[in-house]
């Protein structure tokens, strides 16, 4: 039983792999912009933490589901 | 696993301090405690802070704190538009009750935040005010026309936003300083001297900084969404 619900809590924190890749590309996009158009940094930089901060949510859910798992199962 | 899981539900679990002896016992909870040290001290420095301002001559303190006002004042402010004006000071004060709120754990406090129940109030809050926002400018019909825009089919989904909203504020913030706690326990078990004081840079400080920022930020764009459109 402690080793499915230690599987069941590692699946779910699997979701992290979104928030990182959608974060990673965010920032990258956020670079090259700054790059182009280093006058609009104000702005590109309050838009990336609004989407950062979307993105990240989705972890955020996967976290607090698998310590749902650890803490109501095990 | 056994031991740590215990370990982490007695880090979630907020002691009842004491009890209210009115209506059958109101428990007093660790984190109210720590909210009212926290209002306390902000209390003080606004009142030590703002002694002896003036007009003409103004001391370097003065200047400081002057700057720090209006500094903070337009951030918010150009987040909001100029119609929102008066939303800017609820705002503030809830940034500053956060960020204040998330060092906590710093100097040996259990952070307020690290209670659903903090984090929840202040999402109802919020949206309690971004649809105030929005009846206020609109009216009522107005309001309840914009859950019908862009287009009529989505507003199924515009009401459940008013749902998906503050949970996912409340869980947002819960959810990090739970996570940076959580994962500075894990190091402080593995490396107990020394290496904890890197990533507690981040975790403890720049995160909590950073997540009492992007819930006002949040907070302030659905205001601007809700009395913009």
């Amino acid at each position: 039983m402690g080793t499915l619900i230690a599987i069941g809590a590692g699946i779910a924190v699997l979701t992290g792999i979104g928030a990182g890749i959608g974060i990673g590309i965010a920032t990258g996009k956020a670079t090259e912009a700054i790059a182009r158009q280093p006058e609009a940094q104000g702005k590109i930089n309050q838009s990336l933490i609004l989407g950062c901060a979307l993105a990240e949510a989705t972890a955020i859910y996967g976290f607090v589901v698998a310590l749902i798992i650890i803490l109501f199962l095990g | 696993m056994g031991d740590l899981s215990a370990e982490l539900m007695k880090e979630l679990n907020c002691d009842v301090v004491f009890k209210i002896p009115i209506f059958g016992g109101i428990p007093i909870y660790e984190s109210i405690v720590v909210s009212w040290i926290i209002i306390a001290a902000i209390l003080v420095a606004a009142l030590l802070l703002t002694r002896n301002l003036k007009v003409e001559n103004p001391g370097k303190g003065q200047l400081l704190l002057e700057s720090i006002v209006t500094w903070a004042y337009n951030l918010i402010l150009n987040l909001l538009g100029e119609k929102g004006k008066r939303y800017v000071p609820y705002l503030l004060t809830v940034l500053l009750y956060l960020a204040i709120s998330n060092l906590m754990g710093l100097i040996g406090f259990k952070p307020p935040t690290k209670d659903l129940t903090v984090t929840a109030g202040l999402a109802i809050m919020s949206i309690i005010l971004i649809e105030y926002a929005g009846i206020r400018e609109k009216g009522p019909k107005g309001w309840a026309k914009s859950f019908a825009q862009p287009v009529a089919i989505i507003t199924p989904l515009n009401i459940l936003e008013i749902i998906i909203r503050p949970l996912s504020l409340c869980m947002r913030l819960f959810g990090n300083m739970l996570g940076g706690f959580v994962v500075m326990e894990l190091i402080k078990q593995i490396f107990p001297a020394l290496l904890p004081i890197l990533p507690s840079f981040y975790f403890d400080i720049f995160d909590g900084l950073l997540q009492a920022y992007v819930f006002v930020f949040l907070t302030s764009m659905f205001i601007k969404e809700a009395i913009d459109d």
